[in-house]
């Protein structure tokens, strides 16, 4: 393996590498604008020239391989000149609008600039007017006048959706980004150009205008909660007098899951957790009159109504459908409280079709996959199937159409919606109990006795654990409302109620108990899975 | 002593059209079966580096070498691709060896391709040629009903196809790797080196791209001999050379001639001197690239080293004269106004460089410099040298820094008196 010096530092790497991938792995940021780790190398922005000692012209580092004995300098007087100089021809035409710009304050022209650019322009001339806003496609609007032509745009559609919406047209300093007639910038991964794009040119019709970057006070890594693949993310959280509100969503690099993207579902779909229709306080129905009424009554209902059931007809006559959009944490506390405190053995999870599969399939060989929910395998994993003698979804519908299942415990599914063809309404209304949590209302919750607002993914703490088994951590970056709780909260309170105790709460705690179990997570702890998740074959 | 033109033979031939019949009938198609029967591919390679052969496309990179960079063992296919691009300002002397004379290209393209391993080979035709991409078209019919293309040439069992394929009319097509892209149907942009063409060129596999003169000289080396051909000009500039003269001279025109050959004999003795009594104020020896001369280099031999240690350099050929009613400012910027017209834009340093050089020129031109522009302008040359993909943003810079270096005067007057002293007749 070749030894090189850059800076005075000495770094040992694998032949091939490149400068700029050699001076990363000692810290040495080396100003780019083209190059991309996940693109194809163009060598076009020559931003990352540097000096390296016998080669008579300065060379990129994005395409120069590493050579042992090299000596590599990224601040020669040599290098700081030529970096000034591609700034100062970058800005000749540069509109300057920052101040109405999505991307200042988190723009590397501007941080360049203010780190090697010169202070002042020694142009005169006129700069060339371009198209402001131009449509792209249904979430992207281009800014041809702050475009620095760097083609990583143009390369990604190329190269990971291979969808190709974008290219160069004219030449020279006429040369523009641009759609090929007839098509529209509509890919399943097109928002991943406005990260991409180095300057505000391509910004989200979402976000624009919305924040300025030093107002999203809050960066929380999360997960994607909207299929298995569980994309790593950064939730950007504005504070606001009148609350917090999550912003936008952006993919967070993890090379074993994601790489550097997402979809566009996963980026663009959070609105509902702002949606004013949300269940915020849990409601009780009696006689067909639903009102809203604190935990504290109406959990204390439940139990009493668990308590008759179990005494009359024993445990079997309780059932839980829980749900993959549920954490691990959730799914443990549940399993623990239905299987071991109430002693039924009917517990299950599986609502679609594909989760009968052993495993779900990838939709396009790239990220998205079948599997719309997070965490079927963490459901999997931590065995939330019937027990011997157990019913299965489709059997406790059954049971209670027939009047043998009597409280039955739904969690963050619809299940009217999802079995369209059998008799759900009915079967639904013998029972005794039927307790229901989800975001929103549905035709599940308006049969329910009893209705717990659910959280959404952004205000929960705990883990999703991906289709490979990569247990993921998901932090809390929304204050969940005031009126409601969790569901480990919830089930804690009933637990006490029916005179248990469910233990610890917090994602830690229920790690300690989780990595106690023999099983896919024996010896693991909270603390072991790191920002970019735990493969535990692995650990 | 009179030179005996070789590439220009034909112009003594009264009535000479350039068909297949009048070629063979003046020794042409003789090298062919000479090499195909009496050499191996090595030995040509080796004939030519000896020949000292040196590109005459603008780099003037030894013909031989080139050759020889490509790849033996390699499992891919190999090309020859002619460039025919000939966009440089002042050069037009390809355009006439395919329009006068295009079987001594053929000729020079098959046994090029023998010696390379080749078995399909292209031309890559300016686009503005119509006529010449039409004769070589007619030229390469008559070549296949001869037997000199296709299968089995001449009963050797080396078989080659050549296709003309017409650009769409951009200056950097002619840059090699630029040429590739568009002949692979992409946007004509230049690539990154390494790799370079004779590793990974037309469809990534091994490539030679030679200009139509240095092919042109094949056929010669191959029948005459490399010593002979050696022995023409100066040791390192070997062979005969087509110069383009343009601009105030009596008679303007192509002139084949040794590179031992003086800028005043090129200009006066060849091309007839400078018309209407008028003296001589600069002269660019290799196309529009190529930085300024003036008299004081009028001794200089035409060869690629003398011009280089002038401060210029041989490049195209194209020898560009100008009298002195000609205004330097002026010549700035038409000449930034083609670099910046013909950037295909990559390149940071180059795309704004060129439209910014272009603007300050013209600025300055039309009586609105500020003397701070001088020193803007030779600090953007130097930003804009050896730090781009391909060198058309040094083409760009290193014509203006000579302007400046030899007409700064010319330059002070314009930006104190506000105008150009030349109004009216500093066109040229
Ligand atoms: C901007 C630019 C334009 C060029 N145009 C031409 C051209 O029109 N014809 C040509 O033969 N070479 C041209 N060249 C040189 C080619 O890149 C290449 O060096 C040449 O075709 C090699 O052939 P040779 O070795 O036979 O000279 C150009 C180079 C540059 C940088
Ligand atoms: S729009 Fe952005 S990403 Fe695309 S070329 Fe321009 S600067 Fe680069
Ligand atoms: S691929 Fe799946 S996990 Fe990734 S962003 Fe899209 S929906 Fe979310
Ligand atoms: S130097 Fe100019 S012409 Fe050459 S590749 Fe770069 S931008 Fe294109």
């Amino acid at each position: 393996m070749p030894t090189l010096k850059i800076d005075g530092v000495e770094v040992t790497v694998p032949a091939q590498t490149t400068i700029i991938e050699a001076a990363e792995r000692v810290g040495i940021e080396i100003p780019r604008y083209c190059y991309h780790p996940g693109l194809s190398v163009v060598g076009q922005c020559r931003m990352c020239q540097v000096e390296v000692e016998r080669m008579p012209k300065l060379a990129i580092a994005c395409n120069t391989p590493v050579a042992d004995g090299m000596v590599v300098s990224t601040r020669s007087p040599k290098v700081e000149k030529a970096r000034r100089a591609v700034l100062e021809f970058y800005l000749l035409n540069h509109p300057l609008d920052c101040p109405i710009c999505d991307k200042g304050g988190e723009c590397p022209l501007q941080d360049y600039t203010l780190t090697y650019g010169p202070g002042e322009s020694r142009s005169v001339e006129e700069k060339i007017q371009r198209v402001k806003h131009k449509v792209l496609g249904p979430h992207i609007v281009f800014d041809a006048e702050r475009c620095i032509l760097c083609t990583r745009c143009v390369r990604f559609c190329h190269e990971m959706p291979k969808t190709g919406e974008l290219g160069v047209f004219s030449r020279g300093d006429q040369s523009e980004i641009n759609l090929f007639p007839g098509k529209v910038l509509d890919n399943a991964y097109s928002g991943n150009v406005i990260d991409l794009c180095p300057v505000g040119a391509l910004t989200s019709r979402q976000y624009r205008f919305q924040s300025r970057p030093w107002d999203l006070v809050r960066h929380t890594e999360s997960v994607c909660p909207l299929c298995s693949n569980g994309c790593n993310v950064v939730l950007d959280v504005r504070h606001r007098q009148r609350g917090e509100e999550l912003l936008r969503i952006r993919p967070r690099e993890n090379q074993a899951v994601n790489r550097w993207w997402m979809c566009d579902e996963g980026r663009f779909t959070f609105t509902s957790l702002h949606d004013p229709a949300r269940l915020r306080v849990p409601t009780w129905c009696e006689n067909g009159r639903r009102a809203e009424m604190g935990y504290d009554d109406l959990l204390l209902r439940a139990a009493r109504a668990i308590r008759r059931v179990v005494e009359a007809h024993g445990p079997e006559a309780v059932g839980c459908i829980a749900s993959s959009r549920q954490t691990n944490e959730e799914l443990f506390l549940v399993r623990r409280f239905f299987r071991e405190f109430l002693g039924t053995p009917h517990l299950d999870f599986r609502v679609r079709s594909v989760q009968f599969q052993a495993s779900d399939a990838s939709e396009d060989g790239i990220l998205r996959r079948t599997d719309k929910t997070a965490n079927t395998r963490g459901a999997r994993d931590l065995d939330i199937r019937p027990g011997p003698g157990g019913l299965d979804v489709a059997g406790m519908i059954a049971a209670a159409s027939e009047g043998r299942m009597k409280a039955l415990f739904v969690f963050e599914e619809d299940l009217v919606r999802a079995f369209p063809d059998r008799p759900l309404r009915q079967a639904l209304g013998r029972l005794d109990l039927l307790v229901a949590s989800s975001m929103f209302s549905t035709e599940t919750t308006a049969l329910a006795h009893a209705v717990l607002p659910a959280l959404g993914f952004a205000e929960k703490e705990g883990s999703f654990t991906n289709f490979q088994g990569r247990v993921q951590k998901i932090h809390r970056a929304l204050t969940p409302h005031v009126a409601s709780q969790s569901l480990p909260e919830a089930l804690r309170d009933l637990a006490v109620d029916l005179g248990r105790d469910l233990g610890g709460i917090e994602p830690e705690q229920v790690w300690a108990a989780i990595g106690e179990r023999p099983g896919a997570y024996q010896g693991i702890a909270w603390k072991d899975i790191g920002d970019l998740g735990l493969l535990p074959e692995e650990s | 002593m009179a030179f005996e033109k070789i590439l220009t033979r034909y112009t003594n031939i009264p009535n000479y059209t350039g068909t297949i019949d009048e070629y063979i009938a003046h020794g042409g198609y003789q090298a062919l079966p000479k090499a195909l029967r009496e050499l191996q591919p090595a030995d040509l390679i080796e004939t030519v580096k000896r020949s000292g052969l040196r590109g005459r496309g603008g780099a003037g990179f030894p013909c031989g070498v080139k050759w020889g960079f490509i790849p033996k063992d390699s499992p891919k296919a190999k090309y020859l691709v002619c460039n025919c691009d000939e966009s440089e300002p002042g050069t037009f002397k390809d355009r006439m060896l395919i329009e006068e004379e295009p079987h001594q290209l053929i000729e020079g393209l098959i046994i090029s391709s023998y010696a390379i391993g080749c078995r399909l080979a292209f031309i890559y035709c300016r686009g503005e040629f119509v006529y010449g991409a039409q004769v070589l078209e007619r030229a390469l019919r008559e070549a296949y009903g001869r037997g000199f293309l296709g299968r089995n040439i001449l009963g050797s069992g080396f078989d080659l196809d050549v296709h003309v394929h017409r650009g769409a009319g951009a200056y950097i097509c002619g840059e090699e790797t630029g040429l590739l892209e568009s002949l692979e149907g992409k946007r004509g942009q230049p690539r990154m080196k390494p790799p370079f063409p004779a590793i990974s060129g037309l469809y990534r596999s091994p490539t030679v791209v030679n200009n139509v003169e240095t092919l042109s000289n094949i056929p010669h080396i191959v029948l005459r001999g490399a010593e002979w051909f050696a022995s023409i000009g100066p040791p390192k500039s070997a062979g005969p050379r087509l110069f383009s003269v343009s601009g105030h001279v009596e008679r303007p025109g192509n002139y084949e001639l040794p590179m031992s050959i003086t800028l005043r004999e090129l200009i006066f003795d060849h091309a007839g001197g400078i018309p209407n009594g008028r003296r001589l104020k600069a002269v660019i020896p290799g196309g529009s690239s190529a930085p300024v001369l003036t008299e004081q280099h009028l001794d200089v031999p035409m060869d690629f080293e003398s011009l280089a240690a002038a401060g210029s350099m041989g490049g195209s050929g194209g020898v560009i004269v100008m009298n002195d009613t000609v205004c330097m400012v002026r010549v700035g910027e038409i000449v930034s106004r083609f670099y910046h017209h013909e950037s295909c834009g990559q390149c940071t340093q180059c795309r704004e460089g060129t439209a910014w050089l272009h603007k300050v020129l013209r600025r300055i031109e039309h009586g609105q410099g500020r003397k701070e522009d001088l020193d803007v302008l030779l600090d953007m040359c130097d930003n804009m040298k050896g730090k781009t993909i391909c060198v058309l943003s040094d083409a760009a810079a290193m014509p203006i820094e000579s302007y400046l270096k030899h007409f700064r005067e010319e330059f002070e007057i314009h930006i104190r008196g506000r105008a150009c002293p030349f109004e009216g007749k500093g066109a040229f």
